[in-house]
């Protein structure tokens, strides 16, 4: 476990532009097959990470040359140059690299701060490098606990809980007003782009049915099949009003097309239903007195803007307390990782000693010729018993140093060389040659 | 300490809990807080059936000792409990349980007061009319705690403003209106109920059915505004902002029916003669 770590290497939206990042893209699924970074020699561990914003190659590795490596195999993998790679990598080791990972599961380095499809992607990474045995216990045990983060992270802070699209805005507000959307419908006067993502997002959302109503009665039937939905005669317009609860509109009409006498009407003979208008057109369609109206609300597409930019700044607020539970996550699994590095030590303590006991144990046995099987088991309970309290005091000590993070790897190391743990060969005249060479370097120093 | 003491002060203990964790988790945003205090008002509602019983049973049970205002406590937690039940929102308890609870101590207020009712005070009638009164009460009282979220929230869509945590916790406009309308459609006839049932028992006990008691002008008062409500809502389709605020001042004058009379005007129905 000597000098093994963890490693990420990778690049983002926020490290290179679309042209590099589409050039060093890792999307073909097979990479680990293909054995893009193939696990063997110093790499012990690997998993590949890559969307339309970032790639990222978090492995297990030992030795000094793990990055280098990875970075050499990756832009071989695509037929590129090192030099035109190495620029926009980033590369984090040991907890920088498990804070990173946190950070990313957790969606705070996403382009939309965040949005949960990050989440699912490296899922689906972990997925793949599991069923190639890319992954053994170290990244089994990062990837779990980068998802719990997340869920950690979601659960706790509103760091996911406001829309941040002017359409999903739309669909939030109106379930704001009428809850459970299942029995409501909605029409979209117009075709733009817009009006027809917020109508996808209605669907999503289980919206009844979608009316549409345009200039163009075929354009509108087009729209109206592509949403299951039904298409209406625009000259029908205020007629078909009184079914509908929720109306988006994006025409290109110069003037008002809906005016808040034509909805005083309507509201007559829809019982005082509530109505929500979405208007997303520029020039806009609807006149703003409608909003005057009693269960009547209108956003216009300023509105939204102001909603979306608000919980931007809201999810800014929110990602500051997700950071911090990164941090604290960090931390705890930094502690296993040390836990683990201290495991082997513990491993050969305890191994050396029951050496010793069965040494002496047969030592013993020889001299008390004809001793009986009941002594041999009175005299094995004994040394196990006085080897185990001999060893309890340095594990305790160690477990002990290796909560504070600097330490830990220091007394390992004094450990295994105080119990000559590694069968390393040791000079008679080692001892007397390191005091010369003190007394030496201390008169040079006096010098 | 005596057992009615002993289950006084426990119920008192969890409506007091449940109060507390209600308003607890809303704040916090904390689901699980806001179960707890149901579960709260629960086991304080158990209890008050209990002692409501014992007390039944009992020779000594006296509308006159705070059991009137009690009993009012224990119906509007029925309203509560069905309301949950029919919509699964713990935001009616942050009206119910404080409400509960304020009643009940209240009741106690008139513990010390000595006076008889009158024989006539038992009967169908009688029962009758306090039953449905009280129900219509517990469900104005929730129509209430909704209709002030709906204001708030109404204005907010329709200003713009930016929706707060506790905004974005609360349910949609509709279900606040739903609420109304299961209050008064509910309610207007309970409420008639209640009336025509304490018109009938004042014409067989005192030979009148009405006394120009201040109580009753008021009472006759609310029936003509919720009779107003039910038949917008029925027939005109009210619904939203203005239900909403026919609502609150319905449950305001109630209060006043309820509390304000009875405390600072000659009454007969503040049952002391």
């Amino acid at each position: 476990m000597k000098n093994r770590d963890i490693y990420l290497i990778g690049l983002n939206h926020k490290t290179a532009s679309v042209e590099v990042r589409e050039k060093f893209a890792l999307t073909d699924c097979k990479h680990l097959e293909a054995g893009v970074i193939p696990v063997g020699g110093c790499i012990k561990e690997v998993m590949v990470l890559s969307t339309c914003n970032r790639v990222e190659i978090l492995a297990v590795g030992e030795g000094d040359g793990v990055i280098s490596h990875i970075i050499s195999c990756w832009a071989d993998a695509r037929g590129q140059k090192l030099d035109d790679l190495e620029p926009y990598v980033y590369r984090h080791k040991g907890l920088d690299a498990v804070q990173h990972l946190f950070t990313v599961a957790s969606s705070l380095d996403s382009l939309v701060v965040g949005e949960p499809q990050i989440l699912g992607q490296l899922k689906s990474a972990y997925h793949e490098a599991v069923q190639h045995n890319a992954t053994k216990v170290i990244l089994n045990r990062l990837l779990h606990k980068a998802f719990s983060v997340a869920k950690r992270v979601r659960t706790e802070t509103g760091v996911a809980s406001s829309a941040v699209s002017i359409s999903y805005a739309a669909v939030e507000l109106a379930k704001r007003i009428f809850g459970d959307m299942g029995n409501y419908s909605a029409m979209l006067i117009g075709a733009g782009e817009m009006a027809e993502l917020a109508a996808t997002h209605l669907l999503n959302n289980g919206i009844r049915k979608i009316y549409v109503a345009n200039r163009t009665f075929e354009r509108g039937q087009q729209l109206a099949c592509q949403f299951n939905g039904e298409a209406v005669p625009f000259s029908d317009l205020f007629n078909q009003l009184e079914k509908v609860d929720i109306i988006i509109s994006s025409t290109g009409a110069h003037e008002a097309i809906i005016r808040a006498k034509d909805i005083r009407n309507v509201l007559k003979k829809r019982k005082n239903r509530p109505m929500f208008f979405i208007d997303i057109a520029v020039p806009r369609d609807i006149d703003p007195d409608v909003n005057g109206l009693d269960n009547v609300y209108l956003y216009d597409i300023d509105d939204l803007k102001e909603v979306v930019e608000e919980n931007l700044a809201q999810r800014q607020e929110e990602a500051q307390k997700a950071r911090e539970i990164v941090g604290q996550e960090t931390r705890t699994f930094g502690r296993w990782l040390r836990s683990l590095e201290l495991q082997p030590t513990i491993v050969d303590l305890v191994a050396r000693s029951e050496a010793i006991v069965e040494e002496e144990l047969a030592r013993c046995m020889k001299r008390l010729d004809g001793a009986n099987g009941e002594t041999e088991k009175i005299l094995r309970a004994a040394l196990t018993a006085a080897a185990r309290k001999f060893n309890h005091e340095p594990i305790s000590f160690l477990k002990r140093r290796h909560e504070e993070e600097e330490a830990g790897a220091r007394y390992i190391d004094i450990t295994r060389r105080m119990f000559n743990l590694d069968n390393d060969p040791v000079d008679e005249n080692a001892h007397r040659s390191r005091r010369n060479h003190h007394s030496c370097t201390a008169a040079g120093d006096d010098a | 300490m005596n057992l009615h003491e002993l289950f006084s002060l426990l119920i008192i203990l969890m409506y007091g809990l449940g109060t507390a964790t209600v308003i607890a988790g809303t704040v916090s945003r904390k689901d699980r807080l806001k179960k707890l205090s149901n579960g709260f008002a629960v086991a304080g509602f158990g209890l008050h059936t209990a002692i409501l019983l014992i007390e039944m049973v009992g020779s000594d049970f006296d509308l006159s000792k705070g059991y009137y205002i009690q009993f009012l406590s224990w119906s509007l937690l029925v309203i509560y409990f069905y309301m949950w039940w029919r919509m699964r929102y713990s935001f009616l308890g942050l009206t119910a349980s404080p409400l509960a609870m304020l009643l009940f101590i209240g009741s106690f207020s008139l513990t010390g007061v000595q006076g008889t009712l009158p024989t006539e005070w038992t009967g169908m009638f009688f029962g009758l009319h306090i039953g449905t009164l009280f129900l219509s009460f517990g469900l104005l009282a929730m129509a209430f705690g909704a209709g002030l979220l709906f204001m708030r929230l109404d204005r907010k869509i329709k200003t713009k403003e930016p929706l707060s945590d506790f905004d974005k916790d609360m349910p949609a406009l509709s279900t606040f209106d739903r609420v109304n309308h299961i209050a008064v459609m509910a309610g207007f006839p309970l409420y008639t109920i209640g009336m025509a049932s304490g018109f009938i028992w004042a014409r067989l006990a005192w030979g009148r059915l009405l006394s120009a008691d201040p109580k009753e002008i008021v009472s006759i008062f609310v029936w003509f505004m919720f009779a107003w409500l039910f038949h917008q809502r029925l027939a005109l389709g009210r619904r939203g902002r203005k239900a909403a605020l026919a609502v609150i001042w319905l449950f305001a004058i109630s209060v006043f029916s309820l509390v304000g009379i009875n405390v600072f005007m000659p009454t007969h129905h503040s049952f002391i003669q």
